[in-house]
């Protein structure tokens, strides 16, 4: 036992991982736990927009300066996770010129460089606006993977010494003397990485010091702490829904105050459309529904005409973990503040060794990230430099090579230039396969090697692949590739893990498709159902059941040749026989 | 948008209130192709349809060439795979697809973008592809000297060089030049024979009818002729097919700009365009529109017809087959893929077999191979032959000893395959009715 103080962190989100990276990095030793896979809650749950701050220029100009130094510092550190797409603030004849001056005022206060573009000077860059807006505002927003970008800090805290714990969620907050010295958690299947169908277990992890980041779920990390101050987390929910193609290659924002359906964000192969901010009650419980879909396409069609015949390939519902400070009594929750708040629990509810960070927002993970370590190195006399801000993530180093693994690894070209673009100075290591590689997700260009990688991080589970690769998460929707990634886990872990693996990743791909189900993907969703029935039984495999299959019920077939034949009934091929 | 409501298909030509990228998008290259990608649903009946996937197990398909890589194109990605110059651009994808996705417009303009990008414009490829393209150049000056242009290119040195050099495979042989083209033959016999304001239709004779096989280009006139048409024959270029399949887009936009101009005049006048050839039909109609934007090239699109489908559809002509008589002739007919897109390929199974004296026999629904300038290139001759040899093996169970095709590069190929004469369509209905 080394005598570095030992920090629990609680949520494998983006402030989690963040922290876990900062704390590791300045020579702590660190265990994260989450409880389901990185990204879980609200990180796996969101637009994927780099704040330029342009959005908050207005209303929350602390956020936006915020926002626009760490827009510059992710551009840097996490290039592998950011394509820097720029943003435009469009104006519609209907929306106030007094908003426009107000909105570029802002961005110059805030240090956001800010240009305004004509119609025709904004419609060449993106040529599917509508014909008939005003102007716009060309602001450096970006796209962001959020998932490659924790999965990215979890490696890194994991090199520096980190211990990770997905699919363990706390279950009880460990107290000694009015002091929080650890927490209880659940393993599902046992520590380390997630295999599926290994036996449960529970374990104290104790720690110098727990660090509550479990956004929209901080509040019940308080119930179990027994904070006799509950924290008031108002979890705000929000759509949104992710078109098959990109209609844009810019960040799309309708500029005007505040309102739903105003932002389009090219994320990867799609576009991300959002979204609303309807306060719920629980986080993991409130109704998805249909209105707030056709409010996105309706609304947003306004700025990008296209919208209304395009594809939509599925919607997702995310919780903002927004916090309100007490007694400031905003009745509507859009109004809540963006700001992030360190509640240092000795402070406020005389309870030692543990601190929570509440509200704020992605773009600011780090940032926020760099505060709590400050914190805690303080609370233990560490006096250690924040790094996180030059050092960059694992995949992120040198990146300038990337034509050339092109050619290298003879993949097709668009595929090549897909995958370099996801791992980034992973590359070489990744696709550096022994054996073939063919392509296992033809939608988003994923081969057998980056798979291969996913797995040897996430162990059996599917979902966490997925989220390391975009596999399965292009148009099909993972018709074409949900049993090829099962097929992958083999023979590493052996069928029935495979097939739990695949009905995982199955469900979680259903729970978005079901939002999704007219014109084409309607059609997909059809076709993915059929071969999944068809060709492999997915649908009632006989094998699953415990009923036996009454083989007397059917006929003994006909025999070949014309004659054996019954006339008048059913051909094989679903014709009719002739009347001999 | 309501559950109820379907979403519509993706057409990059129509010109919606809200919705026109042809302001926007300046040149076909420019063109944004990705929403067309919405309408795929991957069930994979492109590439089963594929004739070039279906021998060469290396090449992805048009499903990987159309809607997946226009897909995972982001904005000013530039990536194409190479295996799009494998494409031998028959469109069958196009007829395969239940959802309208825009195939071979992705890989024209996929193709188009690769050899302005990627392409080597001093490589022998490129060479060979630009001057196989533009054949009506070519074919312009050996016709020329005819005699001398075939003797040239019928010896043996010759063919050695075109392989060794060119990249032109010595199995084949070198179309030969007519000793009079069509347009002298057409301008010596005094134009048209027939003067009738209300009856005029402008034929686009193309290349090939022009150059090589004018006895085609002759029947068309005299077939019309006898049914009372005033047949003109504006000045023409290209229509632009080889250059398609090449991806010379700036080359097919120059011949395209000359056609749609002079076809237009006589459309205005109220003549309709006739093609004898199911590739520039299919370019006037299709391509056309799908990729270049110029003035009249929808009305262009919209009157023009290949011969037999426009007599089919204007006179009576299966009641005149009906009451004619040929001399006893058995023909091994193969439609061409082109034909197969605009409904053509049973026309004219349908219409001879109620002619006496002739029986035809379709060699069913496989593709020759050839796709125009596509056989001609030495690295994808085997394949070629690959695809070919359905079509062979069929024409030689079928009864006739003459193949029947309306596409001048599919009859090469039946030629080099089964060593038929190859007849069109045009000439049986010339003997037919014109006699």
């Amino acid at each position: 036992m080394s005598n570095k103080p030992h920090v629990v962190v609680i949520g494998g989100g983006s402030t989690g991982t963040g922290i876990a990276r900062d704390l590791a990095m300045r020579g702590l030793e660190v265990t994260l736990v989450e409880q389901g896979n990185l990204t879980h809650g609200t990180t796996g749950r969101m637009h994927g927009l780099l704040h330029s701050g342009g959005r908050y220029a207005v209303a929350d100009q602390i956020a936006a300066e915020e926002c626009i130094d760490e827009n510059r510092i992710l551009r840097d550190i996490a290039s592998h996770c950011v394509e820097m797409t720029g943003g435009l603030f469009v104006k519609r004849p209907e929306d106030t010129e007094e908003y426009f001056q107000k909105k570029l005022e802002g961005c110059k206060e805030c240090n956001i460089p800010a240009e305004v573009l004509s119609a025709e000077e904004a419609r060449e860059i993106e040529p599917y606006l509508a014909k008939d807006i005003d102007k716009a505002i060309k602001v450096p927003d970006g796209a962001i993977d959020p998932f490659r970008l924790c999965v990215a800090n979890a490696a890194s805290a994991e090199e520096h010494g980190a211990r990770i714990e997905t699919h363990a969620p706390v279950v009880d907050i460990l107290k000694e003397d009015g002091e929080v010295v650890g927490v209880e958690v659940e393993h599902e299947t046992g520590p380390g990485k997630r295999v599926h169908r290994e036996p449960g277990t529970r374990e104290e992890i104790r720690g110098d010091y727990v660090v509550n980041a479990t956004g929209a779920w901080a509040g019940r990390i308080g119930e179990m702490a027994g904070l006799e101050k509950e924290i008031q987390v108002r979890p705000g929910k929000g759509v949104m829904t992710i078109m098959n193609t990109r209609q844009v290659d810019t960040v799309v924002n309708r500029c005007k105050p505040k309102g739903d359906a105003d932002i389009v964000v090219p994320h990867e192969t799609t576009a991300i459309l959002g979204t609303t901010d309807v306060e719920v009650d629980d986080p993991e419980d409130y109704p998805e529904e249909q209105w707030e879909v056709d409010l996105m396409i309706d609304t947003l069609s306004e700025l990008v005409p296209i919208l209304k015949e395009a594809r939509t390939i599925r919607s997702f519902w995310g919780v903002r973990p927004l916090y309100e400070p007490p007694d400031t009594g905003t009745s509507d929750s859009t109004d809540i503040t963006r700001r992030y708040f360190l509640l240092d629990h000795e402070e406020r509810d005389n309870v030692n060794g543990m601190t929570s960070i509440v509200g704020g927002k992605f773009t600011t993970y780090r940032l926020m990230a760099e505060e709590i370590s400050d914190h805690v190195c303080e609370k233990f006399g560490i006096d250690a430099e924040c790094e996180t801000d030059t050092t960059p993530l694992p995949g992120s180093e040198d990146f300038s090579v990337l034509d050339n693994y092109m050619e290298q690894y003879g993949i097709r070209s668009p595929i090549g230039r897909r995958s370099t673009q996801r791992l980034g100075s992973r590359t070489d290591e990744v696709l550096d396969y022994d054996g073939p590689n063919p392509t296992v997700c033809e939608c988003e260009a994923v081969t057998r090697a980056e798979i291969q990688d996913g797995i040897e991080g996430a162990g059996s589970d599917l979902n966490a692949v997925r989220l390391r690769t975009r596999g399965s998460m292009g148009n099909c929707q993972g018709a074409f590739c949900c049993h090829r990634m099962a097929a992958e886990l083999y023979d590493e872990y052996d069928e029935t893990i495979a097939y739990d693996a695949w009905d995982e990743l199955y469900q979680e791909r259903w729970k978005g498709e079901r939002h999704a189900l007219w014109g084409t993907q309607l059609s997909q969703a059809a076709l993915k159902y059929s071969l999944h029935a068809t060709t492999m039984n997915r649908d009632k495999d006989a094998a699953t059941t415990d009923s036996v299959v009454d083989f007397a019920a059917f006929d003994s077939g006909t025999a070949a040749g014309g004659s054996g034949g019954t006339t008048g009934t059913a051909a094989t091929d679903g014709g009719r026989r002739e009347d001999e | 948008m309501s559950d109820a409501e379907q979403a519509s298909d993706f057409d990059p030509t129509t010109t919606v209130d809200e919705f026109e990228p042809v302001d926007v998008f300046p040149s076909s290259e420019d063109m944004d192709l990705r929403p067309g990608a919405d309408n795929c649903y991957k069930c994979t009946s492109c590439d089963t349809s594929c004739p070039v996937a279906e021998v060469d197990e290396s090449f992805p398909g048009p499903k990987f060439q159309g809607p997946e890589q226009w897909r995972l194109k982001r904005g000013e990605d530039v990536d194409i795979d190479d295996s799009i110059l494998s494409c031998s651009n028959c469109m069958r994808c196009d007829d395969a697809c239940p959802s309208s996705v825009p195939l071979s417009q992705m890989h024209n303009t996929a193709r188009g973008e690769y050899v302005e990008e990627h392409m080597d414009k001093l490589s022998r490829e490129y060479l060979r592809n630009r001057m196989l393209s533009n054949y009506r150049t070519l074919a312009s000056i050996g016709s020329k000297v005819p005699r001398l242009a075939n003797f040239v290119m019928g010896l043996g040195i010759t063919s050695v060089l075109g392989e060794k050099i060119m990249g032109i495979p010595s199995e084949r042989d070198v179309p030969e030049f007519a000793t009079e083209t069509f347009r002298q033959w057409f301008k010596k016999r005094g134009g048209s024979k027939v003067t009738n304001p209300d009856k005029q239709v402008a034929y686009f004779h193309g290349c090939y009818s022009n150059y090589n096989t004018v006895e085609v280009g002759k029947a068309m006139v005299r077939v019309f002729e006898e049914f009372g048409y005033e047949v003109l024959v504006p000045k023409q270029q290209c229509s632009g097919t080889p250059m398609f399949a090449n991806g010379m887009l700036k080359d097919a936009r120059r011949e395209a700009e000359v056609n749609v101009r002079e076809l237009g005049k006589a459309i205005d006048n109220g003549a309709d365009v006739i093609a004898s050839c199911t590739s520039c039909s299919m370019a006037l109609r299709q391509e056309y529109p799908e990729l270049f934007d110029i003035e009249g090239i929808e009305d262009l699109s919209e009157h023009t017809y290949e011969a037999m489908e426009f007599l089919r559809i204007h006179e009576d002509l299966e009641g005149t087959i009906r009451e004619s008589e040929v001399d006893p002739q058995a023909f091994a007919y193969h439609a061409p893929c082109h034909a197969r897109n605009q409904g053509l390929d049973r026309q004219a199974v349908e219409l001879f077999r109620e002619l006496d004296g002739a029986q035809i026999e379709d060699v069913g629904d496989s593709c020759s191979g050839i796709s125009g300038t596509y056989g001609w290139k030495s690295e994808k001759y085997e394949t070629s032959m690959k695809i070919g040899a359905e079509m062979f093996d069929h024409m030689e169970h079928a009864e006739g000893d003459v193949g029947m095709t309306e596409c001048p590069t599919c009859a090469m190929q039946m030629n080099h395959g089964t060593g038929y004469e190859i007849r069109h369509p045009l000439e049986l209905l010339e003997e037919a009715v014109a006699n």
